[in-house]
């Protein structure tokens, strides 16, 4: 009998936080396909020197296509382990299996990295959960770890790119920020952002982005922005409103940028619905022009 | 032991709303804590500068008029009356365990502790000092804002530099699993956190809360005293107000100061340590709050959630 009627005061938690969200499906491209070649997923431990005391995972994903010959892409995931679950709302590795043997992308490395942790000393502690230090300041802090700690050390083992345009970075929530962040800190490093129901807010200060946006020289950087109309509005502000701001913002000061808006709540229901389409619009021109073939017919034509 | 389907079942929602709940990350907005048309009120005033809030184990609260050499605390009809004469310029206070009350004592370059009589014991001597926190098992983490340095006094009296650094440390504090220690900088928008090693040491110092500032003070927080209720918020008087802060050290809002004046201290104390109490220039003020303080001498942490 307790059990039961917990349950059904959860099951209505459980409802309420769906409004908006049914109509978003996981489409055939999240999906493993027979015959499409799957990447490899490896799980890492990292104890950081930048942010100190703390401690994540992280898995990387390898493609099938990948054989060291050339240099990857790469493509850094906040919140790593929602982004890496094959039975999760975005299924990225499943995505980029489908999209890379497609040639839709680049053959890209996944990093699938977690918020940092400085566990407690003592037993019955609780550990200091760094994840809103990290994801919602805004600095150059957490670019600089990822930049000198974590991608150096991936790339020990993989051939990785030196070219930002072939770097990637995304994430959900104060995870969203925290992408755009980098790249804007790091236009050198990062080209592309993906940023799904982003926290634009005033958690730590992140609602000034829009107007700091439009008072700036452009940079050159690529950014998808997905948010819906039941995302959160609450103490640190309007979730719908600060993403509508942060893409009239974009498009003001003339940003290669894409914004979907749909009807989704604060979760990656929307956003992983779409993750296939993200990256093809995000992926666009990965591949170099092709040179004129000399002879044939002057070339050039599509 | 065999497992029901229900069980399953409420098991699978449980996962799924703690995955929504680390998506949106228990926000603790100021309504949690404050109660409609319940304001700040007057408890004392016509004191020098007030200081050293502190709450003894039946929940009275102690505080101290710095350049009044004086202890007050308050009677059982909630009136200031003089607990110590001469003390000495006290400063932060706390009550540590066995009841006593642990005080900075500027004049006399000291840390004290007074039991209920108000005999005196020194804890340690020869040192400067400006706010104190008291651990359960009696050791003392105090501030020097002057040298910039944070000290420790373990329970057998030893004391030892733990931090140096921090522009102006002033008001220090401990979370309520007293696993991590909290100090403010005065000079700053910053508070920082520092995770408290088996011998009492200080590691893994990060500026994990950042203050609002006023334009016209800035880049001054003025940060002085804290406190931290059962939840884990923590609370800080600043020039900006009483700026509250979440267990992921993002700030939950700031509560207006009761009047235009330093706000230089805050504890809670009172009956269920619901009440929070500060101390203003010349004034000693309260508001009824629907959340509780703890006593680190005597109070036991929840379990860490996992």
């Amino acid at each position: 009998m307790r059990y039961s009627i917990a349950f059904v005061v959860l099951s209505l938690c459980a409802a309420r936080a769906g409004a908006g969200d049914e109509q978003y499906a996981l489409g055939a491209d999240s999906k493993r396909r027979e015959g499409t070649p799957a990447g490899k997923v490896s799980k890492h431990g990292h104890k950081s020197e930048i942010f100190p005391g703390t401690e994540r995972d992280y898995w990387v994903y390898v493609p099938a296509q990948y054989d060291g010959s050339a240099a990857a892409a790469v493509m850094v995931f906040q919140d790593g382990k929602w982004y890496v679950n094959e039975k999760g709302q975005f299924r990225a590795t499943v995505v980029f299996d489908n999209l890379i043997h497609a040639g839709e992308m680049p053959i890209t490395i996944g990093i699938f990295i977690n918020p940092g942790v400085v566990p407690a000393s003592k037993k019955g502690a609780r550990a200091r959960r760094n994840r809103s230090f990290e994801y919602d300041t805004l600095s150059g802090q957490y670019v600089r770890f990822l930049a000198e700690e974590i991608i150096p050390a991936v790339g020990k083992n993989y051939k990785l790119t030196a070219d930002p345009r072939l770097r990637a970075i995304a994430g959900i929530s104060s995870g969203g920020i925290c992408a755009f962040t980098a790249a804007w800190e790091r236009p050198d490093y990062f080209h592309k952002v993906v940023s799904h129901v982003g926290s634009f807010t005033n958690i730590r200060g992140g609602h000034v982005y829009p107007s700091i946006i439009r008072k700036t020289e452009r940079k050159n950087i690529r950014v998808f922005l997905q948010d819906g109309a039941n995302d959160l509005d609450n103490l640190h502000g309007s979730w719908p409103l600060a993403n509508h701001q942060m893409a009239a913002a974009l498009k003001f000061s003339k940003y290669d940028f894409g914004f979907v808006f749909g009807e989704g709540g604060h979760n990656g229901k929307h956003g992983g619905s779409i993750l296939p389409d993200t990256l093809r619009w995000l992926w666009r021109d990965w591949k170099p022009v092709p040179e004129k073939k000399a002879g044939k017919d002057g070339g050039g034509k599509k | 032991m065999k497992r029901s389907v229900p069980g399953r079942r409420l098991a699978a929602h449980l996962l799924l709303i703690l995955f929504a709940g680390n998506l949106s990350a228990q926000d603790m907005p100021l309504e949690q804590v404050l109660i409609d048309g319940e304001g700040w009120e007057l408890v004392g005033e016509g004191y020098k500068f007030t200081e050293g809030p502190a709450c003894d184990p039946a929940g009275r609260l102690h505080f101290t008029d710095v350049p009044g050499d004086t202890i007050y605390r308050l009677d059982d009809n909630g009136k200031p009356e003089v607990f110590v004469r001469d003390a000495g310029r006290p400063g932060g206070m706390m009550f540590g365990p066995g009841g006593k009350l642990y005080c900075t004592q500027g004049a006399k370059r000291r840390i004290v502790a007074y039991d209920l009589e108000g005999k005196l014991e020194v804890i340690a001597s020869d040192v400067r000092s400006n706010d104190l926190v008291v651990t359960g098992k009696g050791g003392v983490y105090f501030t020097d804002p002057r040298a910039r340095r944070v000290w420790y006094v373990d329970p057998q009296r030893n004391k030892r530099v733990v931090d140096e650094g921090i522009e102006r440390p002033n008001g220090i504090i401990l979370w309520p699993d007293q696993g991590t220690l909290v100090v403010a900088d005065t000079n700053s928008s910053s508070l920082w956190t520092f995770r408290i090693e088996k011998d009492g040491g200080l590691a893994h110092k990060q500026a994990y809360y950042t203050m609002r500032l006023t334009r016209d003070k800035a880049p001054q927080s003025g940060a002085d005293g804290m406190t931290t209720d059962r939840d884990g918020r923590l609370y800080v008087a600043t020039h900006a107000g009483l700026q509250v802060f979440d267990t992921q050290g993002r700030i939950s809002g700031v509560i207006s100061r009761p009047q235009k004046a330093f706000l230089s201290n805050v504890v809670f104390a009172g009956k269920g340590l619901q009440t929070l109490y500060v101390t203003s220039s010349d004034k000693v003020y309260r508001r009824k709050t629907k959340v509780r303080g703890l006593l680190f001498s005597s109070h036991q942490a929840p379990p860490a959630k996992p």
